[in-house]
């Protein structure tokens, strides 16, 4: 398919932040062409949200050795189940290398919605205390922006999406604009109310704050509360750019979205010094083609972006496009997991939940707030939440017969699991580079990733296990058990900071405003600007930084600076 | 309106104009319902009549359906036949073929051809095997939190696990024993067991 068209922007990536990307630019003007590598989904088709397990084949269980045999890696995340394995990429399709003793796990969707399909939806702002970070501390570089510059983007894009969540004026968790809270259960009330009683007001205990409509919101409805989001969503109820800036984009009339466009490379024009389109190879056919545009974003994720880039290496820019400051691929973080605690919580037998609320808890970070720790540097929330145990507890019990069955009918004792996600730090030697030995089902060098946790980030994680068992234990729960669990990096999926942010050029791969300090009509905005990688789920601040970028390209292409 | 139609009206955004009753009614009729046809084709007529009376055993019929009423042998098989891996199918097998070891060497006769009586001290001492084999692993990690620790290779554990996936997974162990529903439509985070039932049934 030959596309003669110079597009005024071209947008690499459909998921969270080419979902923003693309509606902010069309909404301000611009003939946006949005490249996808995967396919289409049709929402009545493909969301199974409803689906129930007896009308899977394994019932839930998974097609394990499908999976095992195409899945390995995509399949250790909770999300790629039996229903929503097909929103995952195979892997042997899509292979990253890794250094033995040094695993990595890269989870990947492709398809137009990309990962904002099955993602976890939890929103948090950041704060100064995140934005000042490097800079008090001397570590890596500064942020060049703060948060001033971020929180009426914040507002913006929180506006559109729909966020509920209780306010809690805290000033390392800036409140969003809230819709109505979710309702905390039995179980989670009563940790809620000891934690208040016996932590002096340094942690709070309050519901996960999510990307998830309680009441109806910008003609989507409210959450019906089925569960499974990953799944999928027929009403729309949860954000994701499938359900609302995909939409948004295609109403402005000036979007084209071309799926099956595997991104090989950009090209740039030396004389220019302007990018001047995308080499796009057609999955299916194979067939390679060029198209042209003005202005590029690359949202396609903080790895997959910087893999295109490093493809478009120029005799100029020998280790990858706008990389002169050699940081690209480098200081690569996700955030540390693994730790905390789980317990019976007595009592509350003749209490349950109505409904499956697709939400936890959260604890937001304690750690070096107000009082400094020593063991490490920054912090992490808790997610979590109760729940009481179902049937499966029946399976290691020895009963049987009608008194067993009528036991098992009612749901068995409380549970509760605080699970920490923590901060962490930007480092050098951790990166990716491009494998030229290992190709993709389409013939594209893959990333060869080497990334590790380091000191502090074990010492996080060693206290999330004590500090969520001393909660359990204030809340006089039983049988408390806290884990350290050795999840390697790439696990809580937030991988970022390849392509960060800064001042200077020589040490930065982008500008404030998500520019490319070498190529200014190229702008990154996905997780690959991220300098700092907070305790908190960033998705909303990728999304926040893409219209902020949106808004100063199309300033400055109005301008002719671009 | 048919499901397709339904899941249209609901992805235009229609979901708002609905009434919070149709709503959920379109939602309803908008799942799929895809039949579920299965083969057995692993356990012979022997081995699929021994899983099916000790899933009977351990979930019965009572004023609900029971293990065989839901074919939970059929799921076994299934199971059986494409999840596992050969070690473990032949694990399974020769567990199976084990009970009737035990059922001749005290009672001169298959497990299917004993008494109830017989059966159930069967099941006992199966179960008793395997709580010791879970104590034996006590000090060992545990591969999933919140349960005690599982003794992945002892027949009647795998059993147990399968009979309860395949009873509580169906569509009358999740809808008429348990009180599942597709689409809740509300959450509530404290209600009285009792009341929580009550609305499942209307």
């Amino acid at each position: 398919m030959r596309d003669e068209t110079t597009y005024d922007a071209i947008v690499i990536g459909s998921g969270m932040t080419g979902g923003w990307a693309a509606k902010e630019l069309t909404e301000k003007g611009l003939r946006t062409l949005v490249l996808e590598a995967g396919r289409s989904i049709v929402p009545e088709e493909d969301y199974v949200e409803h689906v129930p397990p007896w009308e899977v084949k394994f019932r839930g269980m998974r097609d394990r050795h499908r999976q095992l045999e195409d899945q390995p890696i995509q399949s250790t995340c909770y999300a790629c189940d039996e229903w929503s394995a097909k929103f995952f990429v195979s892997d042997k399709e899509h292979p990253y290398t890794t250094e033995p003793g040094k695993p990595f796990r890269w989870i990947r969707g492709r398809q137009v919605g990309g990962r904002s399909i099955m993602w976890g939806r939890q929103v948090y702002r950041w704060s100064d205390l995140d934005f000042e970070a490097n800079l008090r501390q001397g570590i890596a570089i500064d942020w060049p922006i703060r948060y001033a510059d971020i929180a009426p983007w914040y507002d913006y894009v929180e506006d559109f999406i729909g966020i509920s969540g209780e306010p809690l004026g805290l000033s390392q968790l800036p409140d969003s604009k809230f819709l109505p809270p979710m309702q905390l259960n039995c179980a989670e009330t009563a940790v809620r109310d000891a934690i208040a009683k016996h932590f002096g007001g340094e942690r709070v205990l309050t519901i996960g704050r999510v990307a998830i409509l309680t009441k109806d919101h910008r003609e989507r409805a409210a959450c019906h509360y089925c569960g499974p989001c990953e799944r999928g969503c027929i009403t729309r109820s949860y954000f994701s750019s499938l359900n609302a800036t995909l939409p948004a984009a295609e109403k402005t009339g000036r979007m084209t979205l071309r799926p099956h466009s595997v991104v090989h490379s950009i090209s740039f024009d030396r004389r220019t010094r302007r990018a001047t389109g995308v080499r796009v190879i057609d999955a299916k056919t194979r067939a390679i083609s060029e198209v042209r545009g003005k202005l590029i974003f690359l949202c396609a994720s903080a790895l997959e972006s910087v893999r295109i880039l490093f493809n478009s290496a120029t005799s100029e820019f020998s280790h990858g496009l706008a990389n002169s400051s050699g940081e690209l691929g480098h200081n690569l973080m996700d955030h540390v997991k693994g730790g905390g605690a789980g317990a019976f919580i007595p009592g509350g037998q003749d209490k349950v939940v109505f409904g499956r609320r697709p939400n936890g808890i959260y604890i937001p970070r304690f750690r070096n707030v107000k009082t400094k720790q020593l063991e490490f540097l920054r912090g992490y929330g808790f997610q979590g939440g109760g729940h009481r145990q179902g049937w499966e507890r029946g399976i290691a019990q020895t009963g049987f017969g009608p008194e067993f069955k009528k036991s098992l009918s009612r749901p068995g004792p409380w549970r509760f699991t605080f699970n920490g996600y923590g901060e962490c730090l930007p480092n050098h030697d951790n990166y990716a580079e491009l494998d030229k030995e290992t190709v993709d089902a389409w013939g594209i060098p893959v990333l060869k990733i080497h990334c590790a946790f380091g000191e502090n980030e074990y010492a996080i994680r060693k206290d999330m296990s004590i500090a969520a068992a001393e909660m359990l234990a204030a809340a006089g729960a039983r049988d408390i058990e806290p884990f350290t669990d050795d999840d390697p990096p790439g696990f809580s999926i937030h991988e970022m900071g390849t392509a960060r942010m800064g001042r200077d050029p020589k040490t930065s791969v982008l500008n404030s405003y998500n520019q490319a300090h070498d190529v200014k009509n190229l702008f990154i905005t996905d997780g690959g600007a991220m300098v700092s990688s907070s305790c908190v789920n960033p998705s909303l601040t990728y999304m926040a930084l893409t219209a902020r970028a949106c808004d100063y390209a199309v300033q400055q292409m109005k301008r002719g600076e671009l | 309106m048919n499901r397709r139609d339904a899941l249209r009206l609901l992805a235009t955004g229609a979901a708002l104009q609905l009434a919070p009753g149709n709503l959920l009614a379109a939602l309803r009729d908008a799942r799929a319902l895809l039949g579920t046809q299965t083969t057995v084709r692993t356990l012979d007529l022997h081995q699929r009549a021994t899983v099916t009376a000790i899933a009977e055993l351990i979930i019965p019929k009572t004023d609900t359906p029971g293990a065989t009423d839901v074919r939970v042998a059929e799921f076994i098989d299934l199971i059986v036949t494409e999840w596992y891996d050969a070690e473990e199918r032949t694990h399974f097998l020769n567990g199976l073929a084990d009970v009737d070891v035990r059922t001749q060497a005290l009672f001169g006769r298959n497990f299917v051809d004993s008494s109830p009586g017989q059966q159930t001290q069967i099941l006992t001492v199966l179960g008793q095997q395997m709580s010791e084999e879970a104590d034996a692993l006590q000090n060992h990690a545990r591969q999933y939190r919140d349960s005690p620790p599982q003794p992945q290779k002892n027949f009647y554990y795998m059993l147990r696990g399968l009979t309860l996936m395949g009873y509580y997974t169906s569509e009358a162990g999740a809808t008429r024993e348990l009180d599942f529903q597709i689409i809740p439509g509300r959450f509530d985070g404290c209600v009285d067991v009792r009341a929580s039932r009550e609305e499942g049934e209307n």
